[in-house]
């Protein structure tokens, strides 16, 4: 255990002083991650200034109203009331008091009642909040169907009897009433996905993966020098250098990892549930590097080809594995690709536990995928070795 | 270039050795790197294994330190077999590449230290051996510096130091002085000699005749794989007595001159040497008196002799005169 040990240490020592290392395995996931969280700043922290011209005066208009004010919208949504439609038209061009306004016309409740034509709910929008835009729009068609359902008792009421007189009050009681929940969302998490959440373990795994030609043109650094035979020339087994150099990968895996990911908590603002899961995930993707570390080795010769082969992997696992691009809003080939992939699983758990899901829910699957991609990994190196040793 | 090749002429090899080689062979596909080699080198003896670039002293080597497995024959150290997974028969053996094979981005002490705990030295063991090869190497002052920042003649001595720190009980050196500039050369060939002295048994391989001649008790000259003659100097010179080498400089078609050579009746080897290929030398009997048919025959194949040099028998001599073809190829 202890020649394990002074190869790992000897390995980790060289690797601190290589500048290359701390840059592609500290410094660039942090840069990245920390790019992409402060061009994302606007949407995850999303907000709309809708204004509101209420020409009816009605209590339909006011019910419109009071659904922009909702406790569910209020985090996201600040109303702004206008009296006319021009100021409200010269507030959104502005885009400053408001990003979007709907015009509630005149007449809207009364129309409801089954008097007067149904005039339509207009939505004056800036190209620039497109967002805003599209909230306002769905908010405003889902309550106009729902005044719609109105009109429609209010006209079932009236045609089964119920006197004409009645139909204002009716109308009001039925603008009053809302619309049962037609679906309730089961089983989804409670948090929205921060962008940095899935973006900094994302570009963490992304260079943590250049450890693997790290390793690769290391050994084969080693072999060159013939600092490989003075070890094999000490009482030191296959084993233990085999050993040795593992945990030093797994080692620097792992700090990078960590790194990255403590970083992007603590100056970004990432979130994940459950610090063991994401701690489980490290520790996975960091055997699944290590295990690819073996395989280059065995598969290359020389140390230009382990530099070859690694690049190729590393950006085979990343672009499969969806590290550049969000893999749930991607393709379905895309989806399906990066369940082939360690990162691809690891990012899944990291997505479960970005929103909120906790322990094995969240990355009992996804640890599981690595474990077997790992495995499958260290048996076609063995193999490899073997045949090589008999060829 | 052909010569006479005599058969093998050994002296009877040291008694109860520290290392002990017995019918190594090894092939590499249809080449046979080492044929049939055996030695022994006992406790306090330099033992040198002299001969050209691909004679397969650092195949000999390579099985001698178990990097390479014996194909036949077998290697005792200490009278135990060594091999890949001899562990414990290791920790008695140091061994030093011909090429510096050392972390050039670790400083000289973390090269020592990484180098002693693969032998699992006691942390004090270890601190206390380390900072006496640092003295014995002469680079204590430089301990915390990087290898990258040494010259190529400390560089050198470290490779020799990272050996020493676990105090083996034999020393195998692969020609350690390729490349050394002519002060660090001495200074290692010093060291080497006190390592003998100190009751170290030393395998020291070399293609520098002087080298051999200056810090090995005995010499075994090996030549395409074989050991073709071993013993003292003294006793090696003794197998070329009355026998001189003839060195002429000169121009012209020297490989044909060299044949001609051969078909004299007292020139023994000639092969084409120097440099740059400007130089015959021949094992003669009696050198002194052959000179003037050598220098007709120069004349008549075309060769235009700069000089001429009648060299006292060496171990160059002995090598020429075994296997017809000079030492520094």
């Amino acid at each position: 255990m202890r020649t394990v040990l002074a190869i790992a240490a000897k390995d980790l020592r060289q690797r601190l002083r290589d500048r290359s290392a701390w840059v592609i395995v500290f410094v660039a996931p942090l840069l990245i991650s920390g790019l992409m969280a402060l061009s994302f700043a606007d949407s995850a922290d999303f907000s709309a200034k809708v204004g509101v011209v209420d020409l009816d005066r009605g209590p339909a208009a006011a019910g419109l109203a009071q659904v922009m004010k909702s406790p569910e919208l209020a985090r996201t949504v600040q109303v702004v009331a206008y009296e006319s439609e021009a100021a409200a038209r010269r507030a959104v061009d502005d885009g400053k008091a408001a990003q979007v306004v709907i015009v509630v016309p005149e007449g809207f409740t009364a129309a409801v009642g089954g008097s007067g034509r149904p005039q339509p709910v207009a939505v004056l929008e800036n190209a620039d909040y497109p967002l805003q835009a599209q909230l306002a729009r769905a908010v405003t068609e889902s309550y106009v169907a729902q005044v719609n359902a109105a009109r429609l008792s209010v006209g079932t009421a009236v045609a089964a009897g119920a006197p004409a007189s009645s139909a204002p009050q009716l109308a009001a009681k039925a603008a009053l009433l809302r619309m049962p929940e037609q679906v309730r969302p089961q089983g989804l998490p409670d948090d929205p996905l921060k962008v940095i959440s899935y973006f900094g373990p994302s570009m963490g795994m992304f260079f943590v993966l250049f450890s693997i030609g790290f390793g690769a043109r290391g050994y084969f650094a080693e072999q060159r020098q013939g600092t490989l035979d003075r070890i094999a020339a000490a009482p030191v087994g296959r084993g233990a250098l085999l050993l040795g150099k593992s945990l030093s990968t797994f080692v620097y895996s792992l700090a990078g990892l960590g790194t990255v990911l403590i970083a992007s908590w603590a100056a970004f603002g990432a979130r994940w549930a459950d610090p063991v899961a994401v701690a489980a995930l490290c520790v996975g993707m960091s055997v699944a590097v290590v295990c690819l570390t073996a395989l280059v080795i065995v598969v290359a010769r020389t140390e230009r080809q382990a530099e070859g082969l690694s690049s190729i992997v590393v950006f085979a696992l990343v672009l499969l594995g969806g590290n550049f691009v969000f893999a749930a809003a991607g393709p379905p080939i895309l989806r399906r690709l990066a369940l082939y992939t360690p990162n691809g699983w690891a990012l899944r758990g990291f997505t479960d536990l970005g929103t909120g899901v906790r322990g094995l829910p969240a990355v009992g699957v996804p640890l599981l995928a690595i474990a077997a991609f790992s495995a499958c990994v260290a048996a076609v190196t063995v193999l490899l070795l073997r045949l090589r040793r008999t060829g | 270039m052909t010569a006479a090749v005599r058969p093998k002429e050994t002296a009877p090899p040291a008694a109860g050795g520290v290392l002990e080689c017995s019918g190594l062979t090894r092939r590499f596909g249809p080449r046979t790197a080492v044929d049939d080699v055996s030695l022994s080198v006992a406790p306090g003896e330099t033992y040198g294994l002299l001969g050209p670039n691909g004679a397969g002293k650092t195949t000999t080597i390579r099985m001698v330190c178990g990097l390479l497995r014996a194909e036949t024959g077998t290697v005792k150290v200490a009278g135990q077999p060594i091999g890949p997974a001899a562990g414990a028969v290791k920790r008695l053996v140091g061994y030093v590449p011909q090429d510096v094979a050392l972390y050039p981005d670790l400083t000289v002490r973390e090269n020592l230290r990484f180098f002693g705990r693969l032998y699992r030295m006691p942390r004090r063991e270890l601190d206390r051996r380390v900072t006496e090869v640092l003295e014995l190497i002469d680079l204590g002052s430089r301990a915390r510096d990087r290898v990258d920042s040494l010259s190529g003649g400390m560089r050198r001595r470290l490779n020799i130091g990272a050996a020493l720190v676990h105090s083996p009980t034999l020393l195998v050196l692969d020609e350690p002085t390729v490349g050394v500039d002519p002060q660090s050369r001495h200074a290692i060939l010093e060291s080497v000699s006190r390592f003998g002295e100190e009751g170290m048994a030393v395998l020291y391989t070399t293609h520098y005749m002087e080298e051999a001649e200056r810090v090995c008790d005995r010499v075994g000259i090996i030549d395409r794989g074989r050991l073709v003659a071993e013993g003292t100097t003294r006793e090696l010179v003794a197998l070329v007595a009355g026998r001189d080498r003839v060195r002429l400089t000169a121009g012209g078609d020297l490989k044909a001159y060299a044949e001609a050579c051969l078909r004299l009746p007292r020139v023994e080897a000639a092969d084409v040497t120097g440099e740059h290929g400007e130089m015959v030398e021949t094992v003669v009997k009696d050198g002194r008196s052959l000179l003037p048919e050598l220098l007709d025959l120069a004349h008549q194949c075309q060769v235009p002799v700069r000089s001429v040099e009648i060299v006292e028998p060496d171990l160059e001599t002995v090598f020429l005169h075994l296997t017809g073809t000079a030492l520094r190829e």
